[in-house]
């Protein structure tokens, strides 16, 4: 690496990427930790002295229960994504190229309506009076409607057709990556197409799925208002938690100590994720 | 492997993700005001659309800032990704923190910070703090999509392009840029969609002068969901659908 | 292409919009779809300004930015919900209202003003009334219901919704109590906590977004309904009933406000009496379904609507009726403790 002022345009690339960062992201945030150590006040928010009172009050044992809840929330919603996902943009990379595009677009198109409007779309079809139920009794499948509405299944289902294309599009770009003749040369090799799926396609689509797996994991577990719409009577995850401090409670301090546990908690997860995947690593492939 | 598999999987789950938009299709035709009856076919909420300016008018705003945020983050996370993935500097651990902080944080307490630090530094709000905010969530979506892409790539390409006397310029242009371009595609799409359905960070850094559309929408509870917003929708996908028609068919045109 | 095409069409439709910088401008804040375009248009119109509307969808929301933005806020006119004005009043967030420059403040209805939450009316007018009652569909229930007692009958298990607002809810709980709806009292609130907590086995669903919706998907069969969503959704099912409990309901009352940091208050109090005009108030009621708290608007209400009970309640309805107020951060923090414990389910 020379030095930069050889190099301008790398000067100017960092310049304009630590700047953007330093001034929306770092700036606010020390804001947020500001906030999070200050005395909750009923007519400014916020106001001094300085103490951790908020942070005490996270050890209630309610929060780990609402975060583990919402946690496995978001890891189902994941898990389900990756599912339909990975065969999804496997097939589609299969398409003739010049179609593709097209694909993706139209793949796209629907999460252009409004989530919230989809979400009551999704209402209208999962009620006890709800077109499915009709569907399936007027073919005689089932004789009473089921109850698939207000349950954790619906909340999963609506995070899913929400979430879906966050897990499709990356894992997408690595497939069309996927280079046709290392398969037909582990094919060469006499390798069966399990194997060569495991040993080739895997590990050269990891990075799309860990990708994929980060844009749906990390929004679902922020998400509110699906539970409130979808959900039944309980279905409190930290999403609605720290709004609900923010604007129904006023307590900003909780709010901010909360969000940023949340945000300690979640790197915890996938630092230790990234230690075990590395283990792994060394001792097989 | 054989052909029909996956394109059959392919329709099945392009079925299962327009049904929904089906019905909304169904229902902003749907004379009855409420609920689940079918009370003939109207083009009543149509009607009422286009007689609602400030609707209509909070869509265009809704459709330019999603653009404008679209584009700007995709240049940005571009570049973010590269540096990341090329350079080696100091702190690059942090902006990687600074990164799955901003994806991590709540919807509320990105937004009240962000009016904290627009408050600050004495910004009017309006287009501009709506596209510094939208910009910024979408970040991390770009930069993530696009160092997916890279980590799969040939690092000798560069180095030959540099051998070769290519200055780090040209070769971000002529190697790196065709190389990640279906990520910038995609990252460009994530954005956009993002950026088009946002209610709660825009419900604070929004000014009197730029309303968009979700916030309207999110806001019509009280009076509850009019037929009037499926119809919007309708209109949304149509267009849509037709912008992708014409391009796909320029676009097989100029290749003949 | 594509982006080009979509741009040429943004720049025609943002350039055709614009509006003249010599018009004058009346910022309003209000929640969506609250104000018909025709009344807006009318009041161009009649006093050549123009009104931007720009929507909020929460007062805790509203109040946040208002409060933030302090200087900044160049809003002119807000539609708090009851208690709200009391709050923002009382935090100095308001501009006294100059009752001279004020017409047909008379036409109010008596009960509506000079309410606790703003004595002498001094800061605020009020727009749009409405209450929170039990719904009841009687193709589903036997047998009379006339209480918000009757919520915790077993008969009800799992057909239940409630609003998903902390306030209501404990509300509701604190009148089959015995207590104000408005109690500060912690061991008070307890109680209701304990008495909600026997209840969430039976309920469905939260619903503050369109509280009819769970009645007409065949979810639930009883449950707490604004007045104005019980009579939209009557249209869908005949059978939903709105009952006034004998506890008392719980009435809410959305006023006009004029921020502190007002740019044009003028145009604020010029279109407030625009409002109070008998036949755009009636106009504003039957477009909304809400009602209006004009008496002389009433009168010029299609008679199916003025006499509709849901939407015009009688004295006896609202016996035991009650306001919220502003209950102080205090017991705030009491009441965000125990609805957080009663929606976790612990």
């Amino acid at each position: 690496m020379g030095n930069t002022l050889q190099q301008p345009f790398r000067t100017a690339v960092l310049v304009l990427v630590w700047g953007w960062l330093l001034f929306l992201v770092f700036t606010p945030n020390l804001l947020v930790v500001g906030a999070s150590v200050m005395t909750r006040d009923p007519s400014t928010f916020i106001s001094l002295p300085m103490n951790l009172d908020a942070y005490r009050q996270l050890l209630n044992p309610l929060y780990l229960d609402v975060f583990l809840h919402s946690l496995y929330m978001a890891a189902m919603t994941t898990l389900i994504c990756l599912l339909i996902g990975y065969p999804f943009a496997w097939s589609l990379s299969k398409v003739a190229r010049k179609n593709r595009l097209l694909l993706i677009f139209l793949l796209i198109v629907p999460f252009w309506t409004n989530s919230l409007v989809r979400t009551y779309a999704l209402k209208l079809i999962l009620a006890t009076n709800g077109l499915l139920n009709n569907a399936l009794m007027a073919m005689g499948i089932i004789d009473e409607p089921m109850q698939m509405l207000y349950t954790e299944g619906a909340v999963i289902i609506g995070l899913v057709y929400l979430l879906l294309p966050f897990m499709i599009l990356p894992l997408y770009t690595v497939f069309e990556d996927l280079r046709e003749d290392f398969l037909r040369a582990s094919h060469d090799l006499g390798a069966g197409r399990w194997s060569t799926f495991i040993h080739v396609i895997v590990p050269l689509t990891l990075p799309g799925v860990l990708a994929g797996v980060m844009l749906v994991l990390l929004p679902a577990m922020g998400l509110f208002f699906v539970p409130d719409v979808l959900g039944g009577s309980r279905n409190l995850l930290v999403g609605n938690v720290i709004k609900n401090q923010f604007l129904d409670a006023r307590n900003w301090p909780f709010g901010a100590a909360a969000s940023i546990m949340l945000t300690l908690a979640m790197a915890f997860l996938m630092f230790a994720h990234r230690l075990s995947k590395r283990r792994i690593g060394e001792d097989g492939v | 492997m054989s052909r029909w598999l996956p394109r059959t999987y392919l329709t099945l789950v392009y079925l299962l993700l327009y049904v929904p938009i089906a019905v909304l299709v169904v229902f902003s035709f749907n004379d009855s005001r409420t609920g689940y009856e079918w009370g003939g076919l109207s083009f009543r909420w149509y009607e009422a659309l286009f007689n609602n300016r400030a609707m209509v008018q909070a869509m265009w705003n809704s459709l330019w800032l999603a653009l404008s945020a679209a584009t700007v983050s995709t240049l940005i996370g571009a570049l973010t990704a590269l540096a990341l993935h090329r350079y080696r500097f100091r702190g690059k651990q942090v902006l990687n923190g600074m990164l799955f902080i901003v994806m991590m944080s709540p919807e509320i307490v990105l937004a009240i910070s962000l009016l904290g630090l627009f408050l600050m530094v004495g910004l009017q709000l309006g287009y501009v703090s709506l596209l510094l905010a939208h910009v910024t969530f979408c970040l991390p979506f770009v930069v993530i999509t696009v160092m997916a892409r890279l980590s799969g790539f040939d690092e000798r390409l560069p180095e030959a392009a540099r051998d070769l006397g290519a200055s780090d310029f040209t070769m971000t242009r002529t190697v790196l840029i065709p190389v990640i371009m279906p990520a910038l595609l995609a990252g460009w799409l994530l954005g956009f969609t993002l950026s088009l359905d946002d209610v709660v960070v825009s419900t604070f850094v929004s000014g009197p002068s730029y309303e968009i559309l979700p916030l309207r929408i999110y806001s019509m509870v009280r009076v509850g969901l009019k037929p009037e917003v499926n119809a919007l929708g309708t209109l949304l996908l149509v267009f849509s659908l037709v912008m992708l028609m014409l391009s796909q068919w320029i676009l097989l045109r100029s290749k003949r | 292409m594509k982006k080009l095409a979509l741009a040429t069409m943004l720049a025609v439709g943002l350039t055709g919009c614009s509006s003249s910088e010599e018009t004058q401008v009346l910022n309003l804040y209000n929640w969506s779809e609250y104000m018909p375009q025709e009344v807006l248009d009318r009041f161009t119109e009649e006093t050549g300004i123009q009104v931007v509307y720009t929507t909020y969808d929460s007062n805790e929301a509203m109040y946040a930015r208002l409060k933030l933005l302090d200087d900044s806020a160049a809003y002119d006119l807000a539609v708090p919900s009851t208690y709200y004005v009391s709050k923002m009043r009382q935090e100095d967030l308001l501009m006294p209202i100059d009752r001279s420059k004020i017409e047909g403040f008379d036409n109010l209805s008596p009960e509506l003003v000079n309410l606790d939450i703003d004595p002498e009316n001094a800061y605020s007018v009020p727009f749009l009334w409405g209450t929170t009652g039990l719904g009841v569909d009687t193709a589903d229930v036997d047998g009379e219901v006339t209480a918000w007692a009757d919520l915790w009958d077993e008969r009800f298990d799992g057909r239940i919704v409630l609003t998903n607002d902390m306030r209501e809810v404990f509300h509701v709980a604190l009148r089959v109590l015995g207590h104000s709806g408005n109690s500060t009292d912690p061991e008070h609130i307890e109680e209701a906590y304990e008495r909600l907590a026997e209840l969430m086995p039976s309920v469905r669903t939260f619903n503050s977004d369109a509280p009819r919706m769970p009645f007409l998907e065949g979810e639930t069969d009883i449950g707490m309904i604004w007045n104005g969503e019980a009579v939209m959704g009557r249209d869908a099912l005949p059978t939903l009933e709105y009952v006034y409990p004998e506890e008392g309901i719980i009435a809410w009352l959305d006023s006009f406000v004029i921020p502190k940091n007002a740019k044009n208050p003028e145009a604020a109090h010029k279109f407030i009496s625009f409002v109070l005009k008998p036949e755009i108030s009636a106009l504003i009621s039957e477009d909304i379904g809400y009602a209006t708290p004009n008496l002389a608007a009433r009168e010029l209400l299609d008679e199916s609507v003025a006499s509709d009970r849901a939407s015009y309640p009688t004295a006896e309805d609202m016996v035991n009726a009650e306001f919220q107020t502003d209950i102080g951060d205090e017991a705030l923090q009491v009441y965000a403790k125990y609805w957080e414990k009663l929606k976790s389910g612990l």
